[in-house]
């Protein structure tokens, strides 16, 4: 029979990280209600940006773009990548981080030249387990956090990885991340930022290209793509980062449900075999007491 | 009253505007651009500025930082990083804002952090001119 103190001390450990995951759990579920709303938010902009962008394609008769270049010049082997990868500033939310890490690992083994391969990575779980595994890779001074995603972080990144790609030192641009398809299933996803296909933007639902005039660019068509491509990123990055964080949220509101509801459980055995262990306690005491007072009578 | 033609304008938080417009004039890199009904299709990029639209014989204002417009005879959309209503501007916010680039461009900067100190006082100033013209 375990002893009553220890069972006692058991549960109230066990009561103390209740309500530790269950704090948790109400701080993302706020969270993640304000991440949804900011998804909203931007949705209409996003699609709108993307329609825009599309049937600006459309009208330009020149898709030799800078942003469009594929560099085939390049071979495979020396091809420049670099990856943005989404994950968490901390765990405890399932597996959230460890699809994410991952993907990229897979992703990683599947390239033919490590060593032309960067890593970006937002969030702290994800930089410290790369930082330990390809210190070489991770790009040291790219610290930015994966909460309450704002278009300011998005920009700074858009610009960090476009110079990069007008430079020369990336070919290729990849965005890791995870996608919230319903609130039950997530994906991990990847995405290529760039050089920009014109498939990526789409077509018109029902398939039909818009037959519309030619529209004239003021003051140039390269000036006005020079502008708007560096938006369509951003907007791009920041999508990302919204979906990814809603996921993050949902996944760690999840866990900590879990946890809350696995810690209700153990309690309720802990106490019933509390329960059990005084009760034996007090009969065997009671035993003792009527043994010894029979004892005495004999 | 003057033919009029539908504007989006669509910020990244929210859908600005919605609707008919009789005239609109943009702020774009080169000068002012004024559009009416039947323009013909035009793409430009929007620089932070001054927008203003007629709506039933009314002139409307906004601030607007950074995006692009796509002209179409019948329609328009504007998207942008940023749209404000003169009244909806905090004054005291801007002011900081301003003064805090203002000091930053007093510092030693790398060019990238000059241009984004710029960038966000040009910001500034804009909320300031357009919430001191239309907002009394």
């Amino acid at each position: 029979m375990a002893n009553i103190r220890e069972i006692r001390e058991r549960i109230g450990s066990i009561k103390q990280i209740l309500k530790i995951t269950n704090a948790m759990y109400l701080m993302s579920s706020s969270k993640l209600k304000k991440a949804r709303k900011s998804l909203e938010d931007t949705e209409p902009y996003f699609y709108k940006l993307q329609e825009t962008i599309d049937s600006i394609l459309e009208h330009t008769p020149h898709t030799r773009q800078f942003y469009f270049d594929r560099r085939t010049g390049i071979a495979e082997e020396n091809r420049k990548k670099g990856y943005i990868v989404i994950t968490a500033d901390k765990g405890l939310c399932g597996s959230y981080n460890h699809n994410v890490l991952r993907f990229t690992e897979q992703e990683l083994a599947a390239q033919s030249n490590l060593d032309n391969c960067k890593l970006f990575v937002m969030g702290q779980v994800g930089r410290i387990y790369f930082q330990n595994r390809r210190k070489d890779s991770v790009d040291s001074e790219f610290l930015y956090t994966t909460q309450n995603p704002t278009l300011y972080r998005a920009m700074e990144i858009a610009q960090l990885v476009i110079s990069k790609f007008e430079d020369g030192e990336l070919d290729e641009v990849y965005l890791i991340y995870t996608d919230m398809v319903n609130s039950n299933v997530m994906e991990t996803r990847k995405l290529r930022l760039l050089p920009f296909e014109r498939r990526h933007f789409g077509k018109a639902p029902d398939g039909t290209l818009k037959k519309l005039p030619k529209a004239s660019f003021l003051p140039s068509p390269e000036v006005v793509m020079e502008n708007i491509i560096p938006n369509y990123a951003k907007g791009v990055i920041y999508g990302a980062m919204v979906e990814a964080f809603c996921c993050e949220q949902q996944s760690r509101m999840t866990a900590m449900d879990a946890a809350t509801n696995s810690a209700k459980d153990m309690i309720k055995e802990l106490s019933l075999l509390y329960n059990r262990a005084r009760q034996a306690a007090i009969t065997q005491e009671i035993t003792e007491v009527c043994g010894g007072a029979q004892s005495i009578s004999d | 009253m003057a033919r009029s033609f539908h504007l989006e304008i669509i910020a990244t938080d929210r859908i600005f505007y919605k609707g008919e417009c009789e005239h609109l004039v943009v702020t774009a890199i080169d000068g002012l651009v004024g559009i009416m009904a039947g323009h013909e299709p035009v793409v430009t990029t929007l620089p932070t500025g001054e927008l203003k639209y007629m709506v039933d014989g009314k002139w409307r204002y906004a601030a607007i930082s950074g995006g692009f417009i796509q002209v179409m005879p019948e329609s328009s959309i504007i998207l942008a990083d940023n749209c404000e209503l003169p009244e909806e501007i905090d004054i005291k916010r801007a002011q900081e804002a301003r003064e805090r680039a203002q000091e930053r461009l007093r510092q030693k900067q790398s060019i990238k952090e000059y241009y984004q100190t710029q960038a966000a006082l040009n910001r500034a100033i804009n909320r300031l001119k357009v919430s001191k013209k239309h907002f009394k």
